[in-house]
C-alpha cells in the first residue's frame, strides 16, 4: 500500500489529476489489489462524509459581527470544503465514522494539505484525540454501570480492557518512532476501534440489566 | 391488534416447578425465540412442524411459552424476583430460525439449517449446522461453530473462537484467545485477536479477500499451491517464516512486504505485531493440527 500512487487516489477521487496521470493510476489500479482497496474505502468515507448533515448553529452570530465590523454588503461564501485524505487522514475519518455511528462526535473535514505534509503533519496524538475522548467517556459510563454486572464479568472486561491499553501503548511507542508508517497507524486505529466496540457492548448489556 | 393477540397462543404462565414439558405446533417459516437468564439452551432439530420443549428448573422458577404470530417465544421467569435458572432442552423444525439469548447461559445447536443469533454473557456457544444469517457472540465463554454456511459473525472477548467446515462471508474476532478457522470455503474472512493466535486454513479464492490480525500472537495460514493472490504481510516484532519460496514483488516497506503468487488475484493482509507470520502448505498445516489434537488428547485423558 505504499506505492507512489497510494497518495494520488485522493487526488484521483477529487478529479484534480491529469488525463495522462489518470490513465496511468487507472493502469496501476487494474493491477494492484492494494490501491483498489484504498480507493474503496476513500471512496466510502467521501461518500459517508458528504451525507453527514450540515447542522445550523444555534444562534446566528453574523448580524452581531457585521454590525459590529460595518458590513452591510454581501459576503461571499467561501468555497466549498474539499474531501480530500491521506492515509493518516483516512485512518483519522475512519475511525471518527465510528464513532459518528455512536452519536458521540461528527466528522470535522480536514481542509487540503499537500500530501506529504498530511502525512508527516497529522500525527497519531492528533488524530487519535477525538477517540481518546469517546473511549473516556464511555469507561465514565461503565463505570457507573458496571455495579449492575456480574463480579467476574466486571473482573474479565477489566482485564480485557487492560490487554487493549498495552496494546494501544505499545502501538502509540511504535508509532512515535515511526509516524508515517501505514501499517501502525492502521494497527493502532483497528485496535482503538476494538476498546471502543467492546466499551459499547458492555455499557449496553449493564444497560439492560435492570 | 385485535388480530395479534387472537393469535396469540399462551401455553403456560403458571408457575411450574421442576419439570416442564410441552409441544406447540407451528405453521412453515416459523422462528424460535429463547431468553433464559441462567441455565442452559439446547436446541436440537427434527423433521416435525412442531416444537416440542423440555425444561428442567427450580421451585422457584417458571417458564411462560407463546406462540404469536409464527413466532414461538420461550422465556424463564421467576415467582419472587431473583431469576431462576433453567435448562431448556428444545427440539425444533430444521429450517427454524432460531434467537436465543441469555446472560449465564450455555448455548448449544446441533442440526438446525436456519439462520442463528445466539448471544450470552458467561457461557460457551456452541453450533453445529445454520445457514444464512448466523451471529455468535459471547463475552466470558468460547465459541465454535462447525458446518454451516451464510453470513457469519462469531466473536468471544476472553476465550477462543473456532470455525470447522464453514463457507461463506466470515467475521470472527477475539480479544484473549485464539481465532482457529479450518476447513474454511470463503471468499470473505476477518479473523482478528488481541492476545492470541490466528490460524487460517481453507481456499483462498481468486477475487477474494482475507484479513488476518494479532496483536500479541502468531499468524499462521495454509497457501495451497497455485494460488492466486497477494500477500500483504506486516509484523513490527515478530518474523515472516514461509515454508516455501516466495517472490519478492513489493516495494520493501519497514514493517511491511509484499509477495504475488500466481495472478495475485487474491487479496490476503496478515499482520501481527508482537508475533510471527507463518505461511505453510495445507498438508503441512493438517499435519500440525493433527498433532496438536493427539496432543490435546493424551492431555485429557491423563487429567
Amino acid at each position: 500500500m505504499n506505492d507512489q500512487w497510494t497518495d494520488r487516489l485522493s487526488e484521483y477521487v477529487d478529479g484534480e489529476l491529469g488525463a495522462g496521470e489518470r490513465s496511468a493510476l487507472e493502469a496501476h489500479l487494474s493491477t494492484c489489489a492494494d490501491c483498489r482497496a484504498t480507493l474503496v474505502e476513500l471512496r466510502n468515507v467521501v461518500t459517508r462524509a458528504k451525507a453527514l448533515e450540515d447542522r445550523p448553529p444555534r444562534t446566528d452570530l453574523w448580524p452581531g459581527v457585521a454590525q459590529r465590523i460595518g458590513a452591510g454588503k454581501v459576503v461571499p461564501l467561501a468555497p466549498r470544503r474539499r474531501v480530500s485524505f491521506s492515509v493518516p487522514q483516512l485512518v483519522a475519518a475512519s475511525l471518527a465514522l465510528v464513532l459518528i455511528s455512536g452519536g458521540g462526535v461528527w466528522l470535522a473535514l480536514q481542509p487540503r494539505q499537500p500530501v506529504d505534509a498530511g502525512r508527516a503533519g497529522v500525527t497519531p496524538a492528533v488524530w487519535t484525540g477525538r477517540t481518546d475522548a469517546a473511549i473516556a467517556e464511555l469507561q465514565d459510563a461503565l463505570s457507573r454501570n458496571e455495579s449492575r454486572l456480574d463480579t467476574s464479568t466486571v473482573r474479565v472486561v477489566r482485564e480485557n480492557l487492560a490487554l487493549m491499553n498495552v496494546a494501544i501503548a505499545q502501538a502509540r511507542a511504535a508509532l512515535a518512532a515511526d509516524p508515517g508508517n501505514t501499517y501502525l497507524n492502521l494497527h493502532l486505529a483497528d485496535t482503538m476501534r476494538r476498546k471502543l466496540e467492546l466499551l459499547r457492548r458492555v455499557n449496553a448489556i449493564a444497560s439492560a440489566q435492570s | 391488534m385485535l388480530t395479534t393477540l387472537a393469535a396469540a397462543v399462551l401455553i403456560s404462565l403458571a408457575p411450574l416447578q421442576g419439570e416442564t414439558d410441552t409441544t406447540i405446533a407451528v405453521p412453515a417459516g416459523a422462528s424460535l425465540s429463547v431468553n433464559n437468564f441462567g441455565g442452559a439452551i439446547v436446541v436440537h432439530a427434527w423433521t416435525q412442524n412442531r416444537v416440542k420443549v423440555h425444561a428442567e428448573h427450580g421451585s422457584r422458577g417458571s417458564i411462560e411459552a407463546s406462540l404469536v404470530g409464527s413466532t414461538v417465544t420461550l422465556k424463564s421467569s421467576s415467582r419472587h424476583g431473583a431469576p431462576s435458572v433453567v435448562d431448556f432442552d428444545v427440539t425444533v423444525p430444521q429450517d427454524m430460525a432460531l434467537t436465543l439469548s441469555g446472560t449465564y447461559t450455555e448455548i448449544t445447536v446441533d442440526g438446525v439449517r436456519g439462520p442463528i443469533s445466539a448471544e450470552t454473557v458467561d457461557g460457551e456457544v456452541n453450533v453445529r449446522g445454520g445457514s444464512g444469517i448466523i451471529t455468535l457472540h459471547s463475552i466470558q465463554g468460547s465459541v465454535t461453530l462447525a458446518d454451516a454456511t451464510g453470513r457469519i459473525e462469531v466473536n468471544s472477548v476472553n476465550e477462543d473462537v473456532e470455525l470447522s467446515n464453514v463457507s461463506g462471508q466470515i467475521k470472527a474476532e477475539t480479544t484473549n484467545g485464539e481465532v482457529r478457522l479450518t476447513g474454511i470455503k470463503s471468499a470473505s474472512v476477518e479473523a482478528t485477536t488481541i492476545n492470541g493466535d490466528v490460524l487460517y486454513e481453507g481456499t483462498i479464492t481468486d477475487g477474494g479477500t482475507y484479513v488476518l490480525n494479532s496483536h500479541n500472537g502468531d499468524i499462521t495460514v495454509s497457501v495451497p499451491e497455485g494460488a492466486n493472490v497477494t500477500l500483504s504481510l506486516a509484523t513490527a516484532n515478530g518474523e515472516i517464516d514461509p515454508s516455501f519460496a516466495l517472490p519478492f514483488t513489493g516495494t520493501p516497506g519497514k514493517h511491511r512486504y509484499t509477495f504475488k503468487l500466481g495472478t495475485g488475484s487474491a487479496r490476503m493482509e496478515a499482520e501481527s505485531f508482537q508475533g510471527d507470520i507463518e505461511l505453510r502448505r495445507p498438508a503441512e498445516l493438517r499435519e500440525r493440527m493433527q498433532h496438536k489434537d493427539k496432543d490435546k488428547n493424551r492431555n485429557h485423558w491423563e487429567n
